[in-house]
């Protein structure tokens, strides 16, 4: 029997009671919308999270805060050869904080800014976009963070005077004018004994701003120079990075660095990147160690979910077992003289699993169609309800619910597997049909 | 075309402590040749309907052996006797059994379907069939829309769609008035004499008893009698 014949069969034989197909139907459809609905929970908080994550500058990066080794003061440039020359490793990005906040002065306005030497040309190989202007190239060049004016005050100005009531910052007191190719006076102080302080002023190019972070609620106010600049700073003071301690004796100036931060050429090698420094004694850490985490409780949170829909769905196969199982009876007369004709027990068989696939196959149609719908309008509709009720604003690109493909596909089979199982009895109650009993009318 | 040999048959009746044996056929040993018409006569309870289940697989084989077409069938399984039936046997039954939801052409395409003939072709041997049973133009009436003799020609005309080598009618003019009847057994005589298909034929008739070249005569699940015309 060819399978469109069989598809023909069946369609008459559904036609035949409308209103029971239906109803099967329709709770075959309510509880795959509920197991989709139930999981897309968990897929769309996840994806929330995941998103979230991913957004971070630092989610392909491994940072090196020190090394497990007692003798060891810092990272120094052997410990980065070494990191550079590991595969996956895009770039090493290392800096070295100043121990002071230096007094910077800009066109009147002035800012005690935090600095940090940094390699230049790491972060332009990293990738590291400016918002404006270059990487410095010499000593006597710097860049300032996004958010740099914003810090800059007009000189004798009572910082009091810069924000309303509210506590904003009055737009009119911003530093308004250039940045790039303007020169700072950047004045350090040291001690020249127990007590008494002496300064020196630089003067530095601004030559570039850097973009803006990933976060709104990240500011960069830094100040960034060269690690050149950080030697003449630390020779001029006699203490690493400018720090303001005073001893007779001269102190060891040798270079180390503070944070170390790897920037891999993949996401999925960051994980392996991590383990690798890791073994080697260093203590790196890296947002993909957290991103397995979450991975592996939202994968079981997942399991859980589809497996509390999937009763519904056992539920719905109930109805399927009994449609079935009353089309069989009725059917008894009919499938009698077939089988007296010369259908075989497995042509019979085929007909009614058929029938029980495409109504589980209906079902999940329809109960996909209808997840859908209501995943958007959750989307849409719950924000606008927590923010009524909470007076909360919720995270932008916050998804409450998500449906990927592979819910969808989980939720097919397992319906389809459900309504083979429930509709596998009736169907092998039809093939066991006595023709003679049938032909009689007896069934 | 058919040999029957040495086949019994009992039938169990009550439960599994109160069981009651009762006998059906007795070693019953005949044989139909090709485009013959063999009648079984006998009276109710005589074993000719059991027999005639048996030739067509409807029961188990209990003892003996059933040769068609050459083949041993004795020990066929549920699923080779139907295959084997689609292709070999038509049945005509008494109370015709059409499917009542399929119109006419419906019922008689239906063998044709279950043998994965294609759409085409099985509307060509379909319209073909019920022309030659004399239904041409009742093809899309349903069965409570035909007389008697009309659905029996569709059941007729079902067992003929797949040029059958042996039709087995039981009581095939049970339910059909004298005139109808006499219609009926002409096309069977037509049908063997010009497609030289085999009948076996189970009746109570008298008059269907005629038309067969032989008529064999049952009596409490035992062939007792045999008469050549």
């Amino acid at each position: 029997m060819l399978f469109k014949d069989q598809l023909y069969f069946v369609r008459e034989n559904m036609k035949k009671n409308k209103m029971r197909i239906f109803m099967t139907v329709l709770a075959t459809a309510m509880g795959t919308a509920f197991l989709i609905v139930l999981a897309s929970v968990a897929f769309g908080l996840h994806d929330t999270l995941i998103k979230d994550v991913l957004e971070q500058e630092t989610v392909n990066q491994v940072q090196i805060y020190g090394k497990d080794d007692p003798n060891s003061q810092g990272i120094t440039d052997e410990d980065i050869d070494y990191f550079q020359s590991l595969e996956h490793v895009r770039a090493v990005r290392k800096q070295s904080f100043f121990r002071q906040s230096p007094l910077v002065s800009l066109n009147g306005y002035e800012t005690n800014p935090y600095t940090v030497a940094v390699d230049m040309a790491a972060l332009e190989a990293g990738g590291t976009q400016l918002k404006d202007g270059r990487y410095a190239t010499s000593s006597d060049e710097v860049i300032v963070g996004y958010h740099f004016y914003e810090q800059l005050l007009e000189k004798g100005t009572d910082p009091e005077d810069m924000y309303d009531e509210n506590g904003e910052r009055i737009k009119e007191t911003l530093y308004q004018g250039k940045l790039i190719g303007e020169t700072i006076d950047l004045t350090v102080s040291r001690l020249t004994n127990e007590t008494d302080t002496e300064e020196k002023t630089y003067q530095l190019t601004i030559v570039g701003v850097t973009a803006e972070p990933a976060n709104e609620w990240q500011q960069d106010q830094s100040l960034y120079t060269t690690f050149d600049f950080y030697q003449s700073v630390s020779e001029y003071t006699g203490t690493p990075g400018g720090e303001m301690y005073f001893q007779e004796e001269p102190m060891d100036l040798t270079f180390y660095y503070d944070e170390v931060t790897i920037q891999s050429n993949n996401l999925e090698n960051v994980q392996a990147l991590t383990d690798t420094i890791n073994d080697q004694g260093y203590y790196g850490y890296s947002v993909a160690s957290e991103l397995k985490q979450i991975n592996m409780l939202f994968t079981i949170a997942k399991a859980g979910l589809i497996f509390i829909g999937a009763i519904a769905v056992i539920i719905a196969s109930i109805g399927i077992f009994n449609t079935m199982t009353m089309a069989v009876t009725e059917r008894a007369p009919d499938i009698g003289i077939m089988k007296a004709i010369g259908a075989s027990p497995k042509t019979i068989k085929q007909i009614f699993l058929l029938e029980s696939s495409i109504i589980g196959i209906m079902g999940a149609t329809i109960g996909t169609l209808v997840s859908y719908l209501i995943s958007f309008l959750v989307n849409i509709g719950l924000p606008m309800i927590l923010e009524a009720a909470f007076e909360d604003q919720l995270p932008e690109g916050f998804q409450f619910s998500s449906i990927p493909w592979t819910l969808v596909l989980i939720a097919y089979v397992i319906c389809l597997l459900v309504t083979l199982i429930s509709g596998s009895r009736p169907a092998k109650k039809a093939t066991k049909i006595d023709v003679l009993s049938a032909l009689r009318r007896e069934l | 075309m058919i040999e029957v040999k040495q086949l019994s048959h009992q039938f169990e009746l009550g439960k599994k402590d109160k069981k009651t044996v009762i006998p059906v056929l007795q070693d019953v040993s005949f044989s139909v040749n090709k485009g013959e018409i063999v009648t079984l006569v006998g009276r109710s309870g005589s074993g000719k309907s059991t027999l005639l289940h048996l030739i067509g697989g409807f029961l188990p084989r209990q003892s003996g052996t059933i040769t068609i077409n050459g083949m041993d069938v004795s020990n066929f399984t549920e699923a080779q006797f139907a295959e084997f039936r689609l292709g070999t046997i038509g049945f005509i039954f008494q109370n015709f059994q059409l499917i009542q939801s399929m119109n006419a052409y419906q019922n008689v395409e239906l063998p044709l379907i279950l043998q994965g003939v294609s759409e085409t072709a099985r509307k060509i041997q379909a319209l073909e069939t019920l022309k030659k049973v004399g239904l041409e133009g009742f093809e899309h009436h349903y069965p409570s829309e035909l007389s008697g003799g009309q659905q029996q020609r569709v059941s007729v005309a079902r067992a003929l769609v797949l040029n059958p080598l042996i039709i087995l009618a039981d009581e095939p003019t049970g339910s059909l008035d004298s005139e109808t009847e006499e219609d009926l057994l002409h096309l069977i005589k037509e049908l063997n004499e010009s497609l030289d298909i085999t009948f076996l034929i189970i009746t109570h008739d008298d008059e269907v008893a005629k038309i067969g070249h032989r008529s064999l005569m049952m009596h409490d699940g035992a062939l007792i009698d045999q008469e050549v015309k």
